[in-house]
């Protein structure tokens, strides 16, 4: 199996301050893998760095073994990352459908203005039906014609995902899906999230602030501190680790009661 | 390359001679930061600001024969901070939380608004040839020659004289008093300044007061420089210092300053070398007729294009961009269909209605005002393309406009082409001049696109217009732009009747096109582009393409409507249609009514030419009261632009539109009056169902 | 006895985004209440919240027994609220003396201004051999002492702090925490939002613990250390 996703030496400073120093990631093709850190450990600059809102000062980002460093951000979207946004960003003023059948028209290169000006810019059946097979997969199949602004917030990241999956992604990158949402919203995000990932078999970076969303997501989990990698491997070990604790919560001389 | 001994002395020269107007460049731009930063308003009505202060003064002073200090102290120290004031606390207060872009739409309608305003309560007109006086006697004719290179006038050296003073006054103030320090803590930061328990409200009434006073003081300074006082004159100041806020990304008072006195100096050293090179160099001769008057928006657009600080950050040059709110999705969307049906049945009865109307009793007057409508409409739907639908605001359809009707003209005059064949040509050209336009300029966001398409339409109006192969040159002066009426088969459109049936269909036909595009991928994208840019870009779609697109298209709809205009009218009638500052009109109109919907243009076009006729000059009123009509009709034409004015502010109290917020409190409305009509009847029911 | 700061029932959020789903909570006079929880729980809305730079947009804000809630921010500061923001919160383009007497001016008036310079000069020494420097050019630590000092000098009846060790080194943040029990030793309410829960404990008798926007458990800090491990870490799975 080859690596889906490895971002190797990612380097960047912001008018002398080093924002993320040497950070190496890599990503197996259908794997679940986590990225928490405390505020201002440069998570936020790291997912930039993948996405192409930012250019690393040193370091690859590889994706199919491919350096798609050089790429805009709609680029990589073609190529195959798709992502959700902490503070939802949804196309106000269309209905949910149309989310989703905008991102499968612009996957397919479908659609031109040659095509609307003669009437047929329209969707027809095999486009829906395409949109509401995962808008049932999403449990909005009832919200399909709705405005987006109808929408609670986990609705509306549920449709942020829907609206990732038309594209077909073989990366998913969550950032902070569960910001927001309260502890039962976060739970059925979760769930929903893991039965499409089981479904579509997409891999998928989850950035998190939510421990327990990523104790309970991820298979492998890496922790930056001050723009380092501080811990990576399993889940479970990386949570126990010491000084991912410290990282977080400050030198706890309560750690030993534990 | 010729470097005579005189060259140095004539650069020596050119920077003596720019420093003045320079000084009093830097006054209005640091006017304009200091306002921008406190309030969030670009405020482009400093113009007009500078224009009230110059024309008061010179009234005082001239109309009514005060002496100099009354006639000062009234129009820079009394007038002016009052405007400011009553524009803070009566308007810009209230639109806090308004998107930075309908900010920037009420302060272009307060900029065409102030001046009306005040030439209709004072009664005052720019007489040409009459030369504004300055503040000392002789001003003009005085010269000063105190390094032997340049003589400057007593009027300069006045300018410059009060512009240091002030600018040293500002620095005192900032340096060393409290105020000045609360000041420039709330240009950097208001919340923080609240933090330490400052009324950051308060400081910024106090910031628009003394902006504004250095912009009435910069009027008062300028205007010996021309030969009438005119508004238009006024606005190229706040041009100028909009270029030198934009070098200092609009947060830097220093470099604001330093900016205002840079391109006083760069203007006046290319007035200096221009004729010289264009004498080698013979190209650069219409450059050198035609760009001198047109300065101040060539060297805004470079600036905005060139300038790397403002491209490499357009959040930090506008920190209200992101915060805008969201749009709501439109009634047509949200409302049941039977609603929806109902409307459209009523709209196509009225339109067939007043259809007839003209038709059959309407006389030569009324069918003219109804085709013009129905042609601004259609130029109206590039808004609605670019605005409404891509979220741009673009401030230059009044030069894509005019780019079709001369075509138009250019290719009839020329070659004989048939007119409409022309206008469609014309819309091509339109179209590929957005495209190119687009490319510098969509790197910028939200308010700087505005300003950099402002500048374009600006310098297309002083330096392009000029070329025998655009705007015709001097024998279009001759003979005028005419332009036939075309001739289609058996049909001679030459009948105003049939024309207004050709006018008709070419708007029907493509506002069933601007539909078709809203509802296709392409209206897809550039929603989505509009709603957020992040995510469109995160599902591939590539922003740059998308804009460019429809830059395009709105161009090309706006060089078809201007083409029809031209064959209408049977003359471009450039003037009258196209400027700039009437263009600007346009865009506020039809954001302020709705630049989302066709109908919203098709309410826009219809206001703009039946607004004059039905209400200032009361031709509706007369028609109803059969000549029994009180003499206070005709309004004077002024009150067009304040009433314009006071509408834009409505604007950005219903940032979707008047329309269309008619439209939503309707639907609502009737939705509740439905419901509980509903649940009156059912309760009717459920009580019936409990008798007998 | 009315508390010095009290939060009732507040919810609020940025734009459609919710933040806080009803916090209530009180400072009393003179007492410090640390609020910990993990990032994102909603600590620093809290912190805006009572200081008045956000407005909830449901329950009430108590400052000294008055309802300030909907008021603008400097009321709150000059209802006796200091705040000290998280981040480098000085005004970057003026000098140290300028940030200084930009916060004193109001309180302490042009007498009491150079006197009030001279003690945040012995607070902070460093900051007073750079007092002509301007802010923007001071190290991370020296920003967050010079924004400390904005608030330090003339004991605030209530300071509200957001995460005043963020990012800074250890030595720093000791010295900060330091001259924390020196302005509660003088009255100050305290409410102190922290990541780092060593210190705040230290410094705190009472702790209220945030997750994702609501109250999970409040009690006297001696009580919390177990509490605070076992919501923050052992849930973790670790």
């Amino acid at each position: 199996m080859t690596t889906l996703f490895e971002a190797t030496g990612v380097r960047k400073s912001f008018s002398g301050i080093r924002a993320l120093e040497d950070v190496s990631l890599r990503v197996e093709a259908g794997e679940r893998v986590g990225l928490i850190g405390p505020n201002g450990a440069g998570k936020t600059t790291f997912f930039n760095c993948v996405l192409g809102m930012l250019r690393p000062d040193a370091g690859r980002v590889l994706l199919d073994g491919q350096d798609i460093g050089g790429l805009p951000v709609h680029r990589r979207a073609r190529r195959g990352i798709g992502r959700t946004f902490q503070r939802i960003e949804l196309f106000a003023d269309m209905t949910v459908r149309e989310h989703l059948l905008l991102a499968d028209r612009i996957r397919r290169g479908e659609g031109s203005l040659l095509r609307d000006l003669f009437g047929r810019g329209g969707s027809d059946a095999d486009e829906r039906r395409r949109c509401d097979e995962v808008l049932e997969l999403l449990g909005l199949g009832d919200l399909a014609a709705d405005p987006v602004e109808a929408l609670s917030l986990g609705q509306g990241r549920l449709v942020e995902v829907g609206r990732a999956l038309m594209t077909e992604p073989r990366l998913l990158l969550a950032d902070e899906p569960s910001s927001g949402l309260d502890r039962e919203e976060t739970d059925a995000l979760a769930a929903t999230l893991r039965e499409v990932q089981g479904d579509r078999g997409f891999a998928v970076l989850l950035v998190e602030h939510d421990v327990e969303l990523v104790a309970s997501f991820t298979e492998r989990t890496y922790v930056l501190d001050f723009g380092h990698l501080i811990a990576e491997g399993p889940t479970a070990e990386v949570m126990a680790d010491k000084r991912v604790r410290q990282a977080y919560f400050g030198d706890v001389e309560v750690g030993s009661g534990s | 390359m010729v470097l005579a001994a005189g060259t140095g002395a004539d650069v020596l020269r050119a920077v003596l001679q720019g420093t003045p107007p320079g000084a009093v460049y830097a006054l209005v731009a640091l006017g304009f930061v200091l306002t921008y930063k406190t309030s969030g308003v670009f405020n482009l009505a400093f113009g007009a600001q500078a224009f009230v202060s110059a024309a008061m003064y010179f009234q005082a002073r001239v109309e009514w024969g005060w002496s100099t200090v009354p006639a000062l102290v009234l129009a820079v120290f009394v007038l002016a901070p009052l405007i400011g004031l009553l524009m803070e606390r009566l308007i810009f207060r209230h639109l806090r939380t308004a998107s930075a872009v309908s900010k920037l739409v009420v302060a272009i309608g307060l900029s065409v608004a102030l001046p009306s305003l005040f030439e209709t309560l004072t009664g005052f007109s720019g007489v040409a040839g009459k030369t504004p006086g300055g503040l000392v006697p002789d001003g003009a004719n005085v010269f000063y020659d105190p390094l032997g290179v340049y003589p400057f006038s007593r009027d300069e050296l006045v300018a410059l004289g009060v512009a240091v003073v002030a600018m040293l006054g500002l620095g005192a103030l900032f340096r060393f008093t409290s105020l000045g320090l609360a000041m420039r803590a709330v240009v950097e930061s208001p919340r923080m300044t609240e933090l330490a328990g400052i009324d950051s409200d308060r400081v910024s009434s106090v910031a628009w007061m003394l902006s504004s006073f250095f912009a009435g003081m910069a009027g008062v300074l300028i205007a010996p420089r021309f030969n009438t006082l005119m508004a238009p004159d006024f606005f190229h100041l706040v041009v100028v210092a909009i270029a030198a806020a934009a070098i200092g990304r609009l947060v830097s008072l220093p470099r604001a300053l330093l900016g205002g006195l840079g391109l006083g100096i760069f203007i006046a050293l290319f007035r200096t070398f221009l004729p010289r090179w264009s004498v080698d160099l013979p190209w650069l001769e219409p450059f050198q007729d035609n760009l001198t008057p047109s300065m101040p928006f060539v060297v805004l657009f470079g600036v905005l294009v060139l300038w790397p600080a403002i491209r490499r950050s357009p959040a930090a040059a506008d920190p209200l961009s992101g915060v805008d709110p969201p749009p709501l999705s439109l009634v047509s969307t949200t409302r049941s269909k039977v609603l929806t049906r109902a409307a459209r049945v009523f709209g196509v009865c009225f339109l067939l209605l007043v259809g007839l109307t003209v038709w059959f009793r309407g006389d030569v007057v009324w069918v003219h005002l109804v085709t013009q409508a129905t042609i601004m409409s259609l130029i109206f739907l590039s808004v609605t393309i670019i605005t409404g639908l891509a979220g741009q605001i673009s401030l230059c359809q009044g030069t894509f406009a005019a780019i079709g009707a001369l075509t138009v003209f250019q290719l009839a005059d020329r070659w004989d082409v048939s007119v409409l064949v022309a206008a469609l040509v014309g819309a091509v050209i339109a179209a590929v001049v957005g495209a190119l336009l687009s490319i510098p300029v969509l790197r910028l966001g939200g308010i700087w696109l505005a300003i950099a398409t402002l500048a374009f339409a600006f310098f297309f109006d002083a330096v392009m217009l000029k070329f025998s192969w655009v705007g015709g040159g001097d024998s279009s002066l001759l003979q005028g732009h005419r332009v036939p009426r075309p001739v289609l088969g058996p049909w001679d459109f030459a009948d105003d009747r049939r024309f207004l049936v050709l006018v008709v269909v070419v708007f029907t036909v493509v506002s069933v096109l601007v539909i078709r595009i809203r509802e296709g991928t392409t209206g897809l994208t550039l929603r989505g582009l509009r709603g957020s840019e992040l995510a469109a870009e995160s599902i591939g779609v590539s922003p740059a393409r998308a804009r460019m697109v429809a830059f395009a298209l709105s161009a090309a709809i706006a060089g078809l409507g201007g083409g029809l205009l031209a064959i209408h009218q049977e003359n471009v009638n450039y003037g009258n249609n196209f400027t700039p500052t009437a263009a600007l009109f346009w865009v506020v109109l039809v954001v302020t009514l709705s630049a989302r919907t066709v109908e919203g243009a098709a309410q826009a076009g219809a206001a703009f030419s039946l607004f004059n006729a039905v209400i200032l000059q009361g031709a509706g009123l007369a028609w109803i009261t059969r000549g029994h009509l009180p003499g206070f009709f005709p309004l004077s034409p002024k009150w067009r632009f304040v009433l314009f004015g006071l509408a834009s502010i409505q604007f950005a109290r219903h940032p979707e539109g008047l329309v269309e917020h008619g439209k939503r409190r309707a639907t609502v409305g009737i939705d509740t009056r439905l419901a509980a009509r509903r649940e009156r009847a059912s309760s009717q029911d459920a009580n019936g169902g409990e008798g007998p | 006895m009315t508390p010095a700061l009290e939060l009732r029932a507040v919810e609020a959020g940025y734009g459609p985004f919710r933040a806080l789903f009803g916090v209530t909570l009180s400072v009393p006079t003179g007492g410090a209440v640390a609020l910990l929880g993990a990032n994102g729980a909603g600590k620093t809305t809290v912190a805006r919240v009572a200081s008045g730079l956000l407005v909830p947009s449901s329950g009430s804000v108590h400052v000294d027994g008055r309802d300030l809630t909907g008021e603008r921010t400097f009321r709150y500061a000059r209802a006796g609220v200091a705040h000290a923001p998280e981040g480098r919160s000085v005004f970057a383009t003026f000098t140290v003396e300028e940030n200084l007497t930009l916060s004193f001016q109001r309180l302490l008036g042009s007498e009491g201004l150079n006197d009030g310079l001279e003690r945040a000069y012995s607070i902070f020494p460093r900051l007073g051999e750079r007092r002509r420097q301007v802010a923007g050019t001071l190290s991370g630590g020296e920003q967050r002492m010079l924004s400390m000092a904005r608030v330090l000098v003339e004991a605030p009846p209530v300071l509200v702090a957001d995460e005043l060790s963020l990012g800074l080194a250890p030595i720093v943040t000791d010295e900060i925490y330091a001259t924390l029990e020196a302005i509660r030793a003088s009255g100050t309410a305290m409410l102190i939002v922290e990541q780092h829960v060593g210190h705040a404990l230290a410094l705190c008798e009472h702790v209220v613990l945030l997750d994702k926007g609501t109250v999970a458990w409040e009690g006297p800090a001696d009580d919390a250390a177990d509490v605070v491990v076992s919501r923050l870490f052992e849930k973790s799975g670790g």
